[in-house]
């Protein structure tokens, strides 16, 4: 692993004036990046910013239009990620590249150069396990890949870079799908391969904590051009989001207090199937009260999706009741849930929340179509969604050519206000918003997270589910962690604390529900 | 797809969005080259194939016999394309226009035999109450039989392909069961087909054709208005482009699915009951009743080649139509060997379903943006994608 000639410090990775263009799209606007020996470098931006690009160019899997890389100094130039990784320079992708019915293992060994015809998966244990040791990854090697966390998945795909020879490995937002916990283990192993062994790491990421608790040094992109370059010491949140976003921003916004006033959903002992049969949701018992914000903090796949959706009627409680505003609805169709106050934000903009093909005008009659005023003798009232529509691109400032566009022209951040304007619109007495800023820029986030409050603010009862604990802290009166179908604990905001909702969220520690 | 010839890039690439006329002139291409290519057949056994085209369009679309043949003929294959656009918009595939067509055709027949049609030969039943009940029994009938489909998939998730295909061969028996041997509506003459229509019960005729054809036309325009004005119509677009978007809007699977299905089978069942109570010649179920239920695939063919879109379908039943008859007629006049207006129908089809296919891409040609040499990509194949 050790290249003995370099020297902490030393530059060891070097882009020049590398630009990129997608037809008219300038990704890469003459980028320099130099990365150093024993630094965790991080490459900080909003969607869209080019950081993705420069990470597939440095790694070989696009070619740039123009610049230079130079690899300990001298210059090199990838056709291809194989052609990278024999230069040492290994990377691991925001989605899985694993078989999920092999073995951890079998995955880390799998292309491998020195796999032959014959596979001594024995020796490659050895290997495998003296790695993980070394960094202190803990890592189940004989389980089959489907039977893994996120994180431990993620875990086996740097092993995997490392064990093919990468020295230099590139990680995209690799802790996006971590429980906190995790995200401290992971950039703990990561310190440790950086300091010691001098590996190189730029990894890209969106978090500002991140940055500024383990990164040494941060290159900040905006629009495809490097805008600011320091060492971390000097930074602070505001100065990094203010240089990401190109303006000042509200990093967080403020909790309002509000006095909670009456129960608008109670839920007793629900319990839930997911796709597979089995429970998701274990006997759940929690109220919202109108004016409160419930939040759920919770590790994906714990339970909180199949939650969502059997309060909206989505999916068929197995038992236990749901009533909202002292109405059973444990029954009740998905219509007569949102004709009763019911307003859900789903997760899955693009599939559920929107249908690409239809126009925003069409998008927003999803949650209007069966309203009479939308709805004259079964004819649309086209001209009444129009003027909605027209009415939330202009108050939810969607960027956008206008009413009659295809929803799949839209970014994921307009697409969002304009799912959130419609489902507010209604005046929802319950409002469940799931995962609301997921993937957006720091600026859209901001304002989705204000119309929330407002709601709130209004009156309505809000269950706002999110991995995103900063917002969570930030926005709920009272907090929930889930953890495998359960609550390990309902804490109020004032008692919350980062570490506390974490441990709770990793099932490390349970509260009294 | 990026080709690099010279000074110039050729780009294919996925048409952003499909107009119109991408569809039509694509739909022309296709009946060019596809003339050209049995044109080949042709010039092989000996015929000149501008003389066989020639007396193809001379016998469908001009001639006083040939014409209304086609005309009859389109409106049912029109019929029958509205059968599979309906379901179609909501995502599901209806083929099963000929369970429905004869589920319809039982029905209206049956309501004439029950008013005595067929013992009495020149019974002077009363047409303006019969005639509509037969139509309401076909309709009521098709959409039954077509909504058990729309409902099993909407329900139970069975896949409505195989139970349409497999409700075809059963009516297909229930008709040979009704009209042959010993079956109630047993011709009075000859065997194997059913009995004929009294001259009081047949559908009546408005300028030589019969009113069926005219209201195919009204229900295309009323079609295209429903699916895009109404809220059914919505629900059902909704439902077709994604169950999850309209299961989050409330929208019921297994209404949308049952509706489809029962509106398609009642437009099968109108293409039944305009051909075989209809056009003058048959008013009966024929002998060959079955080639008829094959014919009704032409709607298949139809609603895919208009993309779904219900007047667009016109023109291209008219294709299907007057070439169905026209083939065959020539084949006669010209003493062409058997199977060869199949050859033309069979390769128009294939060729139109190719090229709307190949409409859904773009062909561009620019100038090549220089690449230096040393850094071209080898051996890749890449999908470089902007969004990140």
């Amino acid at each position: 692993m050790t290249a003995p000639e370099t020297r902490a410090g030393q530059v060891v990775l070097e882009a020049r004036g590398i630009t990129k263009r997608f037809g008219s799209v300038l990704a890469n606007d003459h980028i320099d990046l130099a990365v150093r020996a024993g630094e965790l470098h991080a490459i900080l931006g909003e969607n869209g910013a080019g950081k993705t690009t420069l990470m597939r160019i440095l790694f070989g899997e696009l070619q740039p239009d123009e610049g230079e890389i130079f690899l300990n100094g001298q210059r090199v130039r990838f056709r291809s990620p194989r052609d990278a990784l024999r230069h040492g320079i290994g990377m691991v992708h925001q989605e899985r590249k694993l078989i999920p019915a092999h073995s951890a293992l079998e995955n880390i060994v799998l292309g491998h150069p020195n796999t032959g015809a014959i596979l001594d998966l024995r020796q490659a244990e050895r290997e495998v396990s003296a790695l993980c040791e070394r960094y202190g990854f803990r890592i189940p090697l004989h389980a089959k890949v489907w039977q893994l966390s996120e994180g431990e998945k993620q875990i086996v795909e740097i092993i995997k870079e490392l064990y093919h020879g990468a020295r230099i490995l590139i990680l995209d937002e690799p802790t996006s799908v971590l429980s906190p916990p995790e995200i401290v283990k992971l950039l703990e192993s990561l310190t440790r391969m950086a300091k010691e062994d001098l590996a190189v790491i730029p990894f890209i990421t969106h978090k500002l904590p991140v940055v500024l608790e383990y990164c040494d040094r941060v290159t900040i992109l905006r629009r495809g051009r490097v805008v600011a370059e320091m060492e971390t010491r000097q930074a602070t949140e505001q100065t990094l989001a203010a240089a990401m976003v190109g303006r000042d921003v509200v990093l967080q916004v403020e909790r309002v207090e509000v006095p909670p006033g009456e129960p608008v959903v109670q839920v007793r002992d629900l319990w839930v199937r997911d796709n597979r049969g089995l429970f998701a949701v274990q006997g759940l018992s929690f109220e919202v009260r109108a004016g409160e914000i419930f939040g759920i903090a919770g590790v994906a796949g714990n339970g909180q999706e199949p939650l969502a959706e059997a309060l909206a009627g989505l999916r068929p409680a197995e038992r236990g009741t749901i009533t909202l505003d002292g109405t059973d609805i444990t029954q009740a169709p998905v219509l007569e849930r949102w004709k009763r106050g019911l307003g859900y934000v789903p997760t899955e903009r693009r599939t559920v929340g929107s249908i690409p093909t239809f126009s925003l005008v069409e998008n927003v009659l999803l949650n209007y179509h069966f309203e009479k005023e939308f709805s004259r003798w079964g004819v649309l009232a086209i001209g009444r969604a129009r003027e909605l529509t027209e009415r939330i691109l202009d108050e939810y400032r969607v960027v956008t050519s206008g009413p009659d566009a295809p929803a799949r022209s839209l970014s994921g951040g307009n697409l969002q206000k304009i799912i959130l304007g419609r489902v507010l619109a209604r005046k929802p007495r319950f409002l469940i918003a799931c995962h609301p800023t997921h993937g957006l820029d720091v600026g859209a986030a901001e304002f989705v997270q204000r119309q929330i409050l407002q709601a709130k603010m209004a009156g309505t009862a809000v269950l706002l589910i999110s991995e995103d604990l900063d917002e969570i802290l930030a926005l709920s009166d009272r907090i929930a962690a889930m953890y495998e179908g359960q609550f390990t604990g309902i804490v109020p905001a004032r008692e919350a604390t980062k570490e506390l909702i974490g441990e709770l969220m990793a099932g490390l520690r349970r509260e009294r529900v | 797809m990026r080709a690099v010839i010279g000074g110039y890039a050729i780009r294919i690439e996925r048409r952003a969005d499909v107009r119109w006329w991408h569809t039509a002139l694509a739909s022309v291409l296709a009946i060019l080259v596809s003339l050209f290519l049995v044109g080949i057949a042709f010039v092989r056994v000996g015929a000149d194939p501008l003389e066989v085209y020639s007396e193809i369009i001379k016998y469908a679309f001009v001639s006083e016999f040939g014409l209304p043949q086609t005309i009859n003929r389109a409106t049912f294959v029109l019929l029958a394309a509205f059968a599979l656009i309906v379901p179609l918009r909501a995502g599901l595939w209806n083929i099963g226009m000929p369970g429905q067509i004869f589920a319809a055709t039982l029905a209206a027949f049956g309501v004439a035999y029950a008013f005595g049609a067929k013992t009495l030969v020149n019974a002077q039943l009363p047409g303006v109450i019969v005639i509509p009940a037969m139509l309401v029994a076909a309709l009521i009938a098709s959409a039954v039989y077509g909504g058990i489909a729309g409902y099993l998939r909407g329900r139970l998730q069975v896949n409505e392909i195989v139970t349409t295909m497999m409700q075809n061969w059963a009516m297909l028996w229930i008709v040979a069961h009704m009209i042959r041997e010993g079956g109630p509506f047993m011709g009075r003459t000859a065997e194997g087909e059913g009995f004929t229509l009294p001259t009081s019960l047949r559908v009546p005729q408005v300028f030589d054709l019969p009113v069926t054809v005219y209201a195919a036309v009204v229900l295309a325009l009323l079609l295209t208005w429903f699916l895009t004005k109404t809220t059914l119509g919505y629900r059902i677009r909704t439902y077709g482009e994604s169950p999850r978007a309209a299961e989050y809007a409330g929208i019921d699977a297994t209404r949308i699915s049952t509706l489809v299905f029962a509106l398609g089978g009642a437009f099968a069942g109108l293409a039944g009951f305009h051909y075989f109570l209809g056009v003058p010649g048959v008013y009966k179920i024929p002998k060959n009743y079955a080639d008829f239920g094959d014919f009704s695939f032409y709607g298949l063919i139809t609603g895919l080649i208009a993309r779904n879109n219900p007047i667009a379908a016109i023109p291209v039943a008219m294709l299907f139509g007057g070439i169905s008859g026209g083939a065959r007629f020539m084949q006669g006049k010209l003493r062409l060997a058997f199977g060869i207006d199949y050859a033309l129908l069979g390769v128009l089809m294939i060729m139109m379903v190719a090229f709307q296919a190949l409409a859904q891409y773009a062909v561009r040609i620019e100038r090549a943006v220089p690449i230096p040499a040393t850094q071209r990509e080898r051996g890749e194949s890449r999908v470089e994608s902007p969004h990140h």
